[in-house]
């Protein structure tokens, strides 16, 4: 048993570096740095995406078949780590990390050649219609509906929360097709275009100020069958797959001491001397460290065939108090700085401050948005209950 | 990388877990810190029989050559047995530290002698002990508090600093003239004791390897001490959640288990994740061990640290989650509470290590290293 990095590890690192001292621009970094919601805007992530379809690892998780890397799981770390060390842009999931797997078990071949490649290119932009404004934690309660009609459905109802759906042009969606029997067995996965007539959006402001989420209104809007992922009524059993990889799949170290680094800057640049806040900030990096290890221990695991166990809701669970936790110390060691607010987004635009200032400024709207964290992907209360039943069999 | 037990140290955790579930649990412990002074010579001999006294010395020195992540999984099963006997200060710390600094003659006279359960030490050290050169030899002076196993020991190591700037570590058999040694009980029923050393003759032969400079040596020895006592503060912490979702699928009020009511589950779910990080955390500890001193003190100290934070949640959350029940020496619940306190407070309280990492984490490059181990020279 051991944490050593491997002579091929150092030297795959060193690859990535390389590549990343290139690909990532400083405007790219100064946008990231800027970046107070979840994920870049697309044109910020763009760019950077394309690098790294050139490079071949724009889907680096994949499976090799499918365009992916091949990569083992200690390399998979090694490249998240150091884009975060970097700052590299965080390219929106929804389609590389939550629907692309899903295709990949669940669709059929026609599916899979539609929309694989155009995750791949950066071409296709996807969206997540789950929520609805009855149907939140009581996911399986949605009432979308979707009428057969032929070779389409017909869709009326109502989403929310719906992160980025105003700069995508696909849609994955939980639809209600039957009110028969149980109510999960009445709900199919839908893939959908966001041009289609009916479809109309409406912008919600977080916060923080930034717009990421959004209410999606269903008018009669004509869905060919075909995209239908799975079976009708079965679209609960693809809905829970893709669960594990919103709460668990992703590798979320590399990402939080990154944002854990920045924080230990300011403080050292700031209030080095403040006993409370150093003291905090202490033991933050021991709750990270531990973090760390548990998201390597499932790597190492998952390298060896082995089952990690119900782990991904307890790295949701805590994942997200960390980042709130970080997030909230960066606001409390700034003091009075932290009270003056920019309003317009994207910052990166807005603002024209010496490069502390803009740090400064960044630091509130984080902290106010990433209130979210413990509430989007199922909130801590329901990873909690998950984990009553799967740790504890309670 | 790789986190995957060896089938030996399957079988090492099975046996030793095996055993101790037998031959040791509550009523032993309570036998053993109430009545016979923290520590049973005929549990010793069983330890020496079954190879665990020898188990992290090397071949040469007629040990089993077992890693850090051997001495972890005996500790582990030792914090869930509430094994009082000092193996911490006799073992990992005490013959560490005769396996890294001593002399071939040195490591003959000692190591075996652990080995077989014939020898026990502790280790002493404190500000302002200090060695004076006397001819050839030294005398030492100065006063230490609190020595984890010094009551028992039948050599004590003392750290001293030396006229020449660094630490030498000395071997001093308990009836040193000018060493006293006043033994008490601690709150987990093992023993500590305050040393006293007015002048106490030290042979030139008593040096460990000659070495005056053995500061980094000492560090090094303390750090590997502390991971193993956190895997035994893992193995308590893990005993507490389990015994308390036990109880509270059995325990009956309002006519339904007490571990039905939600806020009850969430508290558990609570608990267990910090046992997870505490394993977690122990688990870095170990594997870093072996890496750069400063990679090595920020895993040991964070360690500490987090483990002494979430032992404290949970020990206290079992208690209440239990109940009146749960403040008495009724159940064994309380020893756990009462091991973690200990660990809290023996090699540096939670907060000093919390404030050592704090340091090391002051430099950037350490607050944002992940911790893959770089090989030296990287």
């Amino acid at each position: 048993m051991d944490l050593a990095l491997a002579p091929e590890d150092l030297k795959f690192r060193d690859e990535v570096r390389a590549f990343l001292k290139t690909a990532i621009t400083p405007d790219m970094r100064r946008d990231q740095a800027l970046t107070t919601g979840f994920a870049s805007e697309p044109e910020v992530a763009l760019p950077f995406h394309q690098a790294l379809i050139r490079k071949g690892w724009s889907v680096h998780s994949w499976p090799k078949e499918f365009g992916g890397t091949g990569w083992s799981a200690v390399q998979a770390y090694i490249f998240e780590n150091e884009c975060a060390r970097a700052g590299a842009p965080v390219y929106n999931g929804a389609g590389q990390r939550m629907v692309g797997p899903v295709i990949m078990h669940f669709g059929n071949d026609a599916q899979k050649k539609k929309y694989l490649p155009r995750i791949i290119s950066g071409d296709d932009h996807w969206c997540q219609g789950y929520s609805e404004p009855g149907s939140g934690s009581d996911l399986a309660s949605l009432k979308t509906r979707a009428v057969s009609d032929g070779d389409h459905y017909i869709v009326n109802g109502q989403k929310i929360w719906t992160t980025f759906a105003h700069k995508s042009n696909r849609m994955f969606a939980l639809v209600r097709t039957s009110t028969e029997g149980k109510r999960q067995e009445g709900i199919s996965f839908l893939l959908l275009d966001m041009d289609l007539p009916g479809i109309t959006v409406r912008p919600i402001h977080g916060n923080g100020g930034d717009h990421e989420f959004n209410e999606i209104f269903f008018d009669n809007v004509r869905v060919p069958k075909e995209g239908r992922v799975g079976e009708e009524n079965k679209g609960w059993e693809v809905a829970k797959y893709l669960l594990e990889f919103e709460r668990g799949g992703a590798l979320q170290a590399g990402r939080v001491r990154a944002q854990f680094a920045k924080l230990a800057s300011v403080v050292a640049k700031r209030c080095a001397d403040d006993v409370d806040v150093t003291r905090r900030l202490a033991e933050l990096g021991t709750d990270l460290d531990a973090m760390e290890m548990i998201d390597i221990t499932t790597l190492s695991a998952l390298q060896a065939g082995a089952n990690p166990g119900p782990v991904s809701s307890l790295l949701k669970l805590r994942w997200s108090q960390l980042r709130q936790d970080i997030s909230e110390l960066a606001v409390d060691a700034l003091g009075t700085d932290a009270l003056r607010f920019v309003a317009e987004r994207p910052l990166f635009e807005t603002l024209q401050l010496p490069p502390e200032e803009e740090e400064a400024l960044s630091a509130t709207p984080r902290y106010l948005n990433f209130r979210a964290y413990t509430i989007l992907g199922g909130t801590s209360e329901i990873q909690t209950g998950i984990l009553a039943r799967a740790l504890l069999g309670l | 990388m790789n986190l995957q037990y060896e089938p030996s140290q399957t079988i090492l955790r099975e046996t030793a877990e095996r055993f101790l579930a037998d031959r040791y649990g509550y009523r032993t412990f309570r036998e053993t810190s109430e009545r016979a002074g923290g520590f049973s010579p005929a549990m010793w001999a069983e330890f020496a029989k079954l190879g665990w006294l020898a188990l992290p010395f090397s071949e040469d020195d007629g040990g089993l050559g077992g890693g850090a992540v051997d001495v972890a999984i005996l500790m582990e099963a030792f914090g869930r047995a509430l094994v009082v006997e000092p193996y911490i200060p006799t073992v990992v710390l005490g013959g560490g530290l005769i396996a890294s600094l001593g002399d071939k003659a040195q490591r003959t006279e000692f190591l075996p002698a652990i080995g077989e359960g014939k020898l026990k030490l502790a280790f002493a050290q404190g500000d302002g002990v200090a060695a004076t050169r006397r001819g050839n030899d030294w005398t030492l002076a100065g006063s230490i508090k609190a020595v984890s196993g010094a009551g028992i020991a039948d050599t004590l190591l003392v750290a001293a600093a030396m006229p020449s700037g660094g630490t030498g570590v000395f071997a001093l058999p308990r009836n040193a003239k000018g060493l006293s040694i006043r033994s008490y009980g601690i709150v987990d029923g093992a023993t500590a004791a305050d040393v006293e050393l007015v002048d106490a003759a030290a042979p030139a032969s008593t040096l460990l390897g000659g070495n005056e400079k053995a500061q980094d040596a000492v560090g090094a020895a303390l750090d590997r001490a502390i991971a193993a006592a956190c895997a035994d503060a893992v193995g308590a912490i893990a005993v507490m959640v389990t015994s308390t979702v036990e109880y509270a699928k059995t325990r009956v009020q309002f006519g339904q288990p007490i571990a039905k009511f939600q806020v009850l589950a969430h508290r558990m779910v609570d608990m267990k994740v910090r046992e997870e990080e505490a394993r977690a955390s122990a688990l870095l500890a170990t594997l870093s061990l072996d890496g750069a001193s400063a990679q090595r003190q920020r895993a040991v100290s964070g360690a500490k640290a987090k483990i002494g934070r979430n032992g404290r949640f949970v020990a206290q959350n079992a208690i209440q989650t239990h109940g009146a029940i749960g403040t008495t020496q009724e159940l064994a619940l309380g020893a756990y509470a009462k091991r973690i306190m200990a660990f809290e407070m023996q090699f540096g309280s939670t907060r000093e290590h919390l404030r050592r990492y704090g340091a090391l984490i002051a430099d950037p490059a350490l607050a944002s290293a992940g911790l893959l181990l770089e090989p030296a020279g990287a």
